[in-house]
């Protein structure tokens, strides 16, 4: 351990999140001094994939809430787990036989969070799995049962739909192929002059789309406050339209097996450790004081001091007020219906989102399979997202009994093995940095907690990466790399 | 990755080191040539050295298809069996290969190959079945049909050629498929495939020859998967079929067991295709060739065929509702309408108005009265999507030609309150489609006159 300190790093990261993974990754052929440590004793910290142990000492570290007064809050609060008496006997198996992902963004196929780990090569220790379809919850009118609605989100979607009439079919594709074409010179005028209005209005007013359809619409942006404008839900829809069956029939969107972001975190810290860089979990670096011209140095818990040129950690408090509530409930039933394998060729979905309609903002829920490997098989794991407010955690626990309800037909109180709940900054958006001495030091903002994966979060990875890389950055070269000897032999039957 | 479509060729700039490393894969590529030549002017085709260079140069360019020659006969003069080679030579085709077959009689029926009969992998069939039916000559014994049989010792060495000639067969058709994926387009590969197929018919039992058959079809659904509009999958996906509809099943020895249509289940697939996407000339063709067959094996009456094709046209413009510029639908449309336009003395005469035989319609008793509300629904409705899509050209071709096929139907007094009509489409498409303007004043000049 001693040598720890006398090497002289060229960059300590601070944090195994999602961000700080893909830096690791960015950095892993530079041949650059990296030493990576987590607090935690598991990867991915915000982003993790967590048994029910973890689970409960996750709760337990972010149980505190937040007075109003204070000014700087913590990312993570108000956890809480939670489990009937009799879970075990209900079907509850043992702590490791669940993997509840901190992070469970689904990833549009178009994503250049996909294309990097392509190019990088870090792609081939990842199994993804295809997102399916994507719902709507009608809750129950004029005596009918509440159900779950497909939102047609292609040209062979509307074509197939039963539910549409003819001419409603005709105003939704002229929507779709708009919202297809929508940043050329030829489309832009229609709308630039409301980007920042509402997307609902603005699909009354120019494309006469009738209320079940705009809800559709809306429910596609996955837009948290249910408020999307113009401008961001057009990209939002356009994405999800660009992505449908770009890596095979009837999937617009990919998720990682075993826990969502976190696999991909534990992927990208790997990467790390091959191209060198020293990984020390249970590890927490505090900052030290330091001298004008000096490096910074940081603290670790045994009292080693190690000195860095750049540091890199993320943002663990925030001024962000805004919040998102998540709860995370195992789910006694596999609900099979959702994971339907709807044209011919395409894979079995292993996750479905469901749009459910709530004031003052709409509840996301997400539902994986137990083919994601996160829980038992015949069971399920649902993820419920919606904007925190003082009563959200009760009205997920609602939406999570009417979803099953409307999935299994029969009423079911109880559907819940287990849940976790917490609530999540929405944070800052934007890393910061400051000099400790002669040492720049970068933070990571939270991760976005949106449904969808935003390349956005990407951003600051490469600002960090160039911070780092310095002078020898050159653009062409960040995440691109050659397979490492062995990798590819699969690859290589043809000599 | 299979698929061309909609990728744009890009044109790259080598370095030198790339120049350099193309340079050498082209030297290496022009030994093994020399090589194998070398080898054919001396026809040393049982040379295993020769079968080997072929490998290897398949693998970088299967498009060469001397080269696939030159392997077929290498086999011919080496690994296959004198048997199964000169049936090759006698190039036996699926459907007559059979006939030719010398095997017993009982062999058909024989429930020895018991790999037969399990069902076949899912891209194909694994290399371990050509062991089991090794051990059938141990098992023979037992076998009633083979107690009395004088030639004993032949009969044994013939399962024993057949056993391996399977494996060879396997073994060829897996060298194959990593090709097929990589160059899915590549005539000389399905090509080669579908020689070994019906290879297998001639050698193997009826059942076991099924397997590669029916393994031969899942092939090609993952390769229609991967490319929806590959025309040699869908192409190949037909000789496929009609070799397995003219397979009898095995079933338990059961020789009553007849060959199954596979209409049905084929008519059935081009409707999941096109729901994966409509534009799919290659299904939509695939289901018009369908349509009679099937038709004819349900034994639908007049009723019948009215209402499968209402049912049909309705499919088509369900999809033209969203998609009035895809002409893979108008096609479909187009063959639909043709049915009904068509004269209905065509098929007495047998020969249709193009001069081709006419091949039976869908309803080909329709009263003209019937015909008529045909066309004028289906104009209607086309009429009806001008409301939403204005500017889609492929409309306007469409109402003019079932317009003129409406008057060519005769006995008609409603056309020339159409003239109008038809004249303010012609005008809007020589406005849409200013590159066919002789074309467009062709017409107008035609339906003047």
């Amino acid at each position: 351990m001693e040598s720890l300190g006398e090497e002289p790093w060229d960059v300590v990261i601070c944090g195994t999140g999602l961000q700080q993974s893909l830096l690791a990754l960015a950095l892993s052929r530079s041949k650059k001094r990296i030493l990576h440590t987590d607090p935690n004793y598991y990867y991915g910290q915000y982003e993790a994939a967590l048994t029910l142990q973890e689970a409960e000492s996750f709760a337990a570290k972010h149980a505190g809430g937040s007075s109003e007064a204070e000014k700087k809050r913590s990312v993570v609060r108000n956890a809480a787990v939670w489990k009937p008496d009799d879970a075990e006997a209900q079907g509850l198996k043992f702590p490791r036989a669940y993997s509840l992902a901190l992070a469970p963004q689904i990833i549009h196929t178009k994503s250049k969070l996909l294309s990097s780990l392509v190019s990088s090569r870090a792609y081939r220790q990842v199994e993804f799995l295809a997102v399916g379809s994507f719902f709507v919850y009608e809750p129950a009118k004029d005596g009918s049962d509440p159900k779950l609605s497909r939102i047609p989100s292609s040209r062979e979607d509307v074509f197939s739909s039963q539910s549409i009439p003819a001419r409603s079919k005709r105003s939704l594709m002229k929507f779709l192929k708009f919202v297809l074409d929508f940043e050329s010179d030829d489309q832009k005028p229609l709308w630039e002059a409301h980007a920042d209005a509402s997307l609902t209005d603005f699909l009354t007013a120019q494309f006469k789309l009738e209320d079940d359809l705009k809800r559709y619409v809306v429910a596609l942006t996955m837009a948290l406050d249910g408020k999307a404008s113009v401008r961001s839900g057009l990209a939002a829809i356009n994405r999800h339209l660009t992505s449908m069956g770009m890596f095979g029939p009837g999937f617009c969107a990919v998720y990682p097996k075993w826990g969502g972001l976190s696999e991909i975190a534990q992927v990208a810290c790997r990467a790390g450790a091959v191209g060198g860089g020293i990984y020390m979990l249970d590890t927490s670096a505090t900052m030290k004081p330091s001298g004008e011209n000096e490096k910074a140095s940081l603290e670790l818990p045994n009292g080693i001091t190690v000195q860095a040129d750049s540091v890199i950690s993320g943002q663990e408090t925030t001024a962000s007020v805004q919040a998102i509530s998540r709860l995370i409930a195992v789910v006694k039933s596999p609900l099979n219906s959702l994971f339907q394998v709807l044209v011919e060729g395409a894979p079995t979905p292993a996750v479905a989102v469901v749009a459910l309609p709530s004031t003052p903002s709409p509840i996301y829920a997400v539902i994986h399979s137990s083919d994601t490997g996160e829980c038992p098989v015949g069971q399920c794991v649902v993820y419920l997202t919606t904007l925190a407010t003082a009563g959200s955690k009760h009205e997920l626990e609602q939406a999570l009994v009417m979803l099953v309800y409307a999935v299994e037909g029969e009423d079911s109180t109880s559907p819940c093995l287990y849940q976790l709940y917490y609530e999540q900054a929405l944070g800052d958006r934007q890393s910061t940095t400051e000099n400790h001495g002669t040492t720049p030091a970068l933070s990571f903002p939270p991760l976005s907690a949106t449904i969808a994966f935003e390349d956005s979060d990407l951003e600051a990875v490469k600002t960090a990466w160039s911070l780092v890389s310095g002078d020898e950055s050159d653009e062409d070269t960040y995440l691109v790399f050659e397979d490492r000897e062995g990798a590819d032999a699969e690859d290589e039957v043809y000599e | 990755m299979a698929s061309t479509h909609g990728i744009a060729r890009t044109n790259r700039s080598r370095t030198d080191e790339q120049r350099q490393q193309d340079l050498d894969r082209i030297q290496k590529y022009r030994d093994l040539d020399d090589q194998i030549q070398l080898h054919v002017k001396q026809s040393n085709y049982s040379d295993p050295t020769l079968f080997h260079l072929t490998t290897k140069i398949l693998r970088l360019n299967p498009e060469y298809y001397t080269i696939w020659n030159v392997r077929r006969r290498c086999l011919i003069s080496g690994s296959l069996s004198k048997r199964s080679a000169g049936l090759w030579r006698s190039k036996a085709s699926p459907s007559t290969s059979r006939s030719v077959t010398t095997k017993p009689s009982c062999a058909a029926s024989s429930p020895s190959p018991s790999a037969a009969t399990r069902p076949a992998p899912a891209t194909s069939p694994s290399p371990k079945k050509a062991g089991e039916s090794g051990t059938i000559p141990d098992e023979e014994e037992a076998d009633p049909c083979n107690a009395g049989k004088e030639e004993e010792k032949d009969g044994d060495d013939e399962e024993a050629d057949i056993a391996a000639d399977t494996s060879l067969v396997q073994s060829e058709l897996a060298f194959t498929i990593p090709l097929l994926i990589e160059f899915p387009k590549c005539y000389w590969v399905w090509g080669y495939r579908s020689f070994f197929l019906s290879l297998c018919d001639a050698i193997l039992p009826a059942g076991a020859a099924r397997d590669f058959w029916a393994a031969e079809l899942a092939l090609d659904s993952k390769m229609l998967t991967k490319d929806r509009r590959n025309f040699h999958a869908w192409s190949y996906r037909r000789f496929i079929v009609s070799a397995l509809e003219s397979t009898t099943t095995k079933n338990d020895g059961d020789e009553s067991a007849k060959a199954k249509s596979m209409t049905e289940s084929e008519f059935a697939y081009t409707y999941s295709m096109i729901k994966v996407d409509l534009s799919n000339f290659s299904a939509w063709h695939n289901r018009s060739n369908l349509a009679l067959r099937l038709l004819d094996e349900r034994g639908a009456d007049d009723a019948a065929r009215k209402k499968f094709l209402d049912q049909e046209l309705e499919l088509a413009r369900e999809g033209l509702n969203v998609g009035p510029e895809d002409q893979s639908l108008w096609y479909y449309h187009q063959f639909l309408m043709d049915q009904i336009t068509t004269t209905v003395g065509a098929s007495s005469k047998g020969v249709g108005e193009n001069g081709k035989e006419a091949k039976g319609l869908i309803a080909p008793n329709l009263s003209l009265a019937d015909r008529r509300d045909f066309v004028d629904r289906e104009v209607a409705e086309i009429k009806d999507l001008l409301e939403d899509y204005a500017d889609a050209k492929l409309i306007y071709e469409a109402l003019l030609e079932y317009g003129i096929a409406y008057r060519a139907m005769g006995e008609s007094d409603a056309d020339t309150a159409n003239q109008d009509e038809m004249m303010a489409w012609l005008a809007k498409l020589k406005e849409l489609d200013p590159l066919r303007r002789g074309r467009w004043d062709d017409l107008e000049k035609s339906l003047q006159a």
